[in-house]
């Protein structure tokens, strides 16, 4: 085994096995399975104060309510003196009273607080609906009168299904993938640069550099961070996947996704295509900067502070590219779509709302390929020098000479 | 063999070294002495190629490159491994470096860590260990895979007698291998003990270069113990004598001003009759290194 692999192997299991990998890992999966047990908890012992209960004179009205809207409402209370008694033990958030005694119809609402506007709707459209039923039998109005009666004007709107479903689908990509990329560069940023900073300056350097060369150490660090990356994604995948093959057995789930199949298949279709390798290839040379600015802190005790430049950098690409997604023509976004750095981000932006040829995305793909190798190579050189702080030369010092020497 | 031919090295405005050259063969060892910031450290790092240098240094016949890698064992000189592993891990993690397959080097660990009494398992954790015991196991790491070239920067500083015994021994079994080994050290004692030929640097420049005898016998057996009932005045008063320095029990050391009066002050002092002690030395290392950083002073 080459031993680019043993330090690449090295670095990918002392990763692994570290407690805060683990929580990162699960942090997303402990949230979700929170959230769900928060709203189920939350919908089974919604208390009896926040219902709300039904009085009314006429058991047919009473009865037709609650017929039409059983949720929400205490159907044990009964008379207004019981209801008055809960709503003062804060049992009940209220009560509503329908008197049809009249040929108008009356409802009251008491409570400690006003309706909610979705019970107020609710409460609205029945006693409309049996006001006009009510309006029809007093005026004892043919079948014919009546039906001319119930004529309603008609708003339509007509959207071309196809082209909806594919904006849906554009914004949908970009803000995954963005959201993505922004997230794993922010968080793999800060282990790459703390992973080299905390070897800064170390004995141990010494030992590694008279066995193998800098520059093999320095890709096979990359190379165990990038393991980890992609051992990460694709326990988001398998867990994706074993959280959706759950959720299908759910109806209501299952209908939702049916329904929207073209939009589920389109942002799959956005995100495994020639994105992913913008993604990966984003994550490879930010993790490189990282990587490279973690050699640069004084001391191993700075390690936390490394990842701060990369960290701006990868926030300025995201924030940049928000207010452009819907303005893919302008300049700026081209000439971004090209830069190192800022391609990862702009480039997918243009993939997906189809404003970038095949020659453009392979243009962008090889000047990124090329600007990761030149990168590598350069660090790569300069890293013994300045993992062992050998000399005084201070980062312009260094950067000035090593120009010179190359 | 390793082959030093004029490097030099500087930082900034300091010369760090000036036109060293050395030889190093295989199956010798080479004491490097000097003091602090004399350029012992930097010598390494060059021979390592930690830094830029000017000059010529050769390993084998061959600028020494990566490939060579595997045949280098380096102690630096504070030490340092990586705490969250477990004595077995950090060994095999270096030794693979060291392109030792793990298979070979797990089976020699016990015996590696028997040989220099570590206190602990193999699995037990570097953070756990005593700082004498882990430089003991960065000993081994440094020696596990039987280099034929090994650098050990200040490696006794910090081990107790008993432990610097067992360092001496593994040092010299790696002699006896042929490894190539050059240390550095402030202690005489050990480079006494152990050297074939030593270099002092001061201040970067060679100062003394050759085997302990030769380096000693330069300055010429000006050394003379002796034990007598002469008085220190009276010792004092023989011709040749620069300085005498008693060692209580009328034992005294009589530093001469010119070795070639030993005879003279011999028959003064026995005039024919026996006494008990009558030795003419050259100067001790110790009293060597001392001599030439005082001349630094003059």
């Amino acid at each position: 085994m080459s031993k680019t692999w043993i330090v690449t192997f090295e670095t990918y299991l002392r990763q692994i096995k570290s407690w805060s990998f683990l929580f990162m890992v699960l942090g997303p999966f402990l949230m979700i399975a929170l959230t769900i047990g928060i709203s189920y908890i939350s919908a089974n012992s919604s208390s009896s104060s926040h219902q709300v209960a039904v009085i009314s004179d006429s058991a047919v009205l009473r009865k037709s309510y609650l017929q039409q809207h059983p949720s929400g409402i205490n159907t044990k209370i009964t008379t207004t003196t019981k209801a008055k008694k809960a709503v003062k033990a804060n049992h009940l958030a209220g009560y509503l009273t329908l008197d049809a005694s009249g040929t108008q119809l009356r409802g009251d609402y008491h409570g400690s607080t006003a309706m909610d506007s979705g019970l107020k709707a609710k409460v609205q459209n029945f006693l409309m609906q049996y006001q006009q039923l009510k309006n029809y039998q007093t005026a004892k109005l043919t079948p014919k009168q009546q039906q001319a009666l119930a004529q309603t004007p008609v708003l339509k709107q007509h959207i071309a299904a196809k082209t909806g479903t594919s904006n849906l689908v554009k914004t949908l990509s970009f803000w995954v993938l963005i959201t993505m990329i922004y997230i794993i560069l922010i968080t793999y940023s800060t282990i790459a640069a703390q992973e080299i900073a905390s070897d800064k300056g170390t004995k141990i350097m010494e030992i590694i550099f008279s066995s193998t060369t800098a520059t093999s150490y320095f890709i096979g660090k990359i190379t165990g961070i990038l393991l980890v990356i992609v051992t990460q994604i694709v326990i988001y995948i398998c867990g994706g996947w074993l959280g959706y093959t759950i959720a299908m057995q759910n109806s209501g789930i299952k209908k939702l996704v049916l329904a929207n199949q073209t939009l589920v298949k389109g942002i799959f279709h956005n995100l495994f295509n020639l994105n992913l390798l913008y993604v990966l290839l984003g994550v490879i040379i930010y993790t490189i900067l990282a990587a490279y600015s973690g050699a640069l802190v004084a001391k191993a005790e700075d390690a936390s502070k490394a990842a701060q430049p990369v960290i701006m950098l990868s926030m300025a690409g995201f924030f940049i590219a928000l207010p452009f997604q819907n303005n893919l023509d302008a300049v700026l976004v081209k000439i971004l779509s090209y830069v190192p750095f800022f391609s990862s981000y702009f480039m997918p932006m243009r993939i997906i709302n189809g404003t970038a040829g095949l020659g453009e995305q392979i243009s962008s793909l090889v000047i990124l390929l090329v600007a990761i190798g030149l990168f590598a190579l350069y660090i790569g050189r300069q890293y013994q020098r300045l993992m062992l702080q050998t000399d005084s030369e201070n980062i312009w010092q260094h950067l000035i000479h090593s120009r010179r020497r190359s | 063999m390793l082959s030093i031919q004029h490097i030099s090295k500087e930082f900034g405005p300091v010369k760090a070294l000036n036109d060293v050259s050395f030889d190093v063969p295989n199956g010798q060892i080479m004491g490097l002495i000097g003091q602090n910031g004399a350029g012992k450290s930097t010598t390494f790092h060059s021979i390592l190629n930690f830094i830029d240098y000017g000059g010529s240094i050769q390993w084998q016949g061959h600028t020494l490159s990566a490939s060579d890698f595997d045949h280098i064992g380096y102690l630096p000189e504070e030490r340092s491994l990586m705490t969250k592993l477990t004595i077995e891990q950090q060994i095999i993690y270096l030794a693979r470096l060291k392109g030792q397959p793990a298979k070979v080097i797990r089976p020699q660990i016990d015996d590696w860590l028997e040989r220099f009494a570590v206190k602990g398992t193999r699995k037990s954790k570097i953070n756990d260990l005593s700082k004498g015991n882990q430089q003991k196991v960065q000993l081994i790491c440094t020696l596990i895979h039987q280099p034929d070239l090994l650098i050990l920067d200040e490696p006794f500083s910090g081990l107790d007698p008993v432990n610097a015994d067992l360092l001496k021994q593994a040092v010299l079994a790696a002699k006896d291998r042929g490894a190539a080994i050059i240390f550095s050290s402030h202690d005489m004692e050990h480079v006494t003990a152990l050297c074939d030929q030593l270099v002092m640097l001061r201040k970067g420049d060679v100062v003394l270069h050759g085997t302990l005898d030769d380096v000693r016998d330069q300055f010429g057996k000006t050394e003379l113990f002796v034990t007598t009932d002469w008085t220190a005045e009276q010792l004092q008063a023989l011709a040749g004598v620069g300085s005498v320095t008693d060692r209580h029990n009328h034992r005294y050391v009589l530093h001469l001003t010119d070795a070639s009066a030993g005879p003279a002050i011999f028959d003064a002092l026995t005039q024919g009759h026996y006494i008990e002690e009558f030795s003419q030395q050259p100067p001790t290392l110790d009293e060597i290194f001392r001599l030439k950083v005082g001349e630094e002073h003059v």
